[in-house]
């Protein structure tokens, strides 16, 4: 990886995820699954559905906007990083954190447009002692240092799709290789008409809505 | 921390007093010893400059979340105005001390004097560090300003100087009553800075508000309590009006103004940071043709037996 966080010439692979705005049903079940996978903290999503009341009666409907990391092809986050613990990885375009070399100090979560970020103020779980999935779960984070959506890479390098891509009841979310056109999920974006979240920030999100 | 599931504009909630706390202490700090290098001013002056410049680095400290790890910040100053800031600060205390060390009784054996070449090239490096350590933050804020548009601005960088200087000069007039050798241009640069720091965030306030979105919305914050009353009445009156009639029109007050300039600074400080608000997510009924749900149920029915259609030519 160059210094200034851009993925180097190496990488061949690129994922992205795919949202089907017309299938999503906002039911919420990638927020669950996301949170049992990795066992974030207390009021922490990596993953979440915005919902959005759109039009007036007797036309009124909910809009739904799944949001995770966008893994930007430029990622505002990992140049602000004062440590280097937040990277690109080499092989991929997946951006991750480094938890033992971050150093708590914010930067990431403020420079992210996606508001992607977080950073837990301590270990504590939902309740006033942790459960034993809590107790086991919540080793895989660190708390006071920056953690994100990390496309399940646990599973990516296993060859498993991202958690909530495998949950999705209405297969809204396709998970795949934008690198490689003959992959669903570089189709259905050359097929269907789509966007990128917040394009004109020139982040290149890998992240696809499609309308 | 916790996300928000819908779409309204939020502010940034990672930062608050403390940062706000560092910022004044560094800037205020920085802006002091420019001062006491411009003016002329007595050393103790110096000597505060570096007690608030260290002290802030402390706050820094407490504001992270694994402080133990604090040396890992020096990694990447390539890309980080936040690495590159520690440097400005390490070499800000070393030079600034090697400077003003020989003033006193305690350091006489350094082998250079207090007036020597060395001692003023030394002062010289410590002053641009200083100017760095008051830049720095603003800098930092515009690599952020992607996701926060309010920090997007050149104005930025100028009236952290300002208030860095201004502060500089608040602490001056805040001991001018116990102190000697007090230059006279202290009243006036105070007068000059309030002045123009007022002009500045006026143009500040109105372009983010022209500017619309969520950069409006942090005039707005601005506008609506509880920041409304930090602002209007800590940072406008008390930080600047009051000072401003002080030292105008009651020259024994100039402590008092001097106290009130700090006030000021620390809480223009916090409502930049948390009138920070973050762009909004893309809007998703934008992009898509709602006027789909308008649909009957034969429509569908059309439109389900195309979809199936499709879906089984299509390539694996």
């Amino acid at each position: 990886m160059a210094a200034n966080g851009q993925p180097s010439k190496r990488a061949t692979v690129k994922w992205g995820v795919a949202v089907d705005l017309k299938r999503c049903t906002g039911c919420q079940a990638c927020t669950m699954a996301c949170k049992l996978e990795n066992g974030t903290p207390p009021g922490v999503f990596w993953t979440r559905v915005l919902e959005k009341e759109e039009g007036t009666f007797p036309l009124a409907y909910k809009v739904f906007m799944p949001l995770r990391c966008n893994h930007c092809s430029d990622p505002p986050c990992v140049p602000v990083c004062p440590t280097g613990a937040s990277y690109v990885r080499e092989q991929d375009n997946l951006v991750l954190v480094n938890q033992d070399q971050c150093v708590g100090c914010h930067a990431c979560v403020v420079a992210c447009p996606y508001q992607a970020r977080f950073v837990p103020g301590s270990n504590a779980g939902y309740y006033d002692e942790h459960t034993p999935y809590e107790d086991t779960n919540y080793k895989k984070w660190q708390a006071g240092t920056a953690q994100k959506c990390t496309l399940c890479v646990h599973r990516i390098d296993k060859g498993l799709r991202p958690a909530c891509v495998e949950t999705c009841p209405t297969e809204a979310l396709v998970f795949g290789d934008l690198n490689d056109p003959r992959s669903k999920i570089s189709t259905l974006i050359r097929q269907r008409s789509h966007f990128q979240p917040s394009a004109e920030l020139g982040t290149d999100p890998c992240v696809f809505y499609l309308t | 921390m916790t996300n928000a599931f819908n779409t309204q504009l939020r502010a940034q909630q990672e930062w608050s007093w403390l940062l706000a706390i560092w910022l004044f202490l560094g800037g205020t700090g920085s802006g002091l010893f420019l001062l006491f290098l411009l003016l002329g001013l007595p050393a103790y002056f110096a000597v505060i400059a570096l007690g608030f410049v260290l002290s802030g680095g402390v706050i820094l400290l407490l504001e992270l979340g694994s402080p133990l790890r604090a040396w890992r910040t020096v990694f990447r100053p390539g890309t980080s105005w936040l690495s590159r800031g520690v440097f400005f600060v390490f070499f800000f205390i070393v030079s600034c001390f090697l400077s003003i060390a020989p003033a006193f009784e305690i350091f006489s054996w350094l082998p250079w004097s207090e007036t020597g070449l060395l001692a003023k090239l030394l002062g010289w490096i410590a002053a641009v560090c200083a100017l760095m350590i008051i830049l720095y933050p603003a800098f930092f804020f515009h690599s952020t300003s992607l996701a926060i548009p309010f920090w997007n601005t050149p104005l930025l960088p100028l009236l952290f100087v300002s208030y860095a200087v201004l502060g500089g000069d608040g602490i001056v007039l805040l001991t001018a009553s116990y102190a000697s050798h007090i230059p006279a241009q202290v009243g006036l640069l105070a007068i000059i800075l309030i002045a123009l720091n007022a002009v500045m965030i006026a143009i500040y306030l109105l372009t983010m508000d022209r500017a619309g979105g969520s950069a409006k919305e942090s005039v707005g914050l601005l506008n609506r309590a509880p920041l409304r009353w930090i602002f209007w009445v800590g940072v406008v009156a008390l930080g600047l009006i009051f000072p401003l009639l002080g030292i105008l029109f009651m020259a024994p007050a100039a402590s008092t103004a001097g106290a009130c300039i700090l006030i000021g600074g620390v809480l223009f400080r916090y409502c930049v940071l948390k009138a920070g608000v973050y762009v909004p997510p893309a809007l998703v009924a934008d992009v898509t043709d709602w006027s789909k749900l308008n649909r009957t149920s034969s429509d569908f029915a059309r439109e389900y037996a195309g979809m199936t259609a499709q879906r089984t030519s299509r390539p694996r």
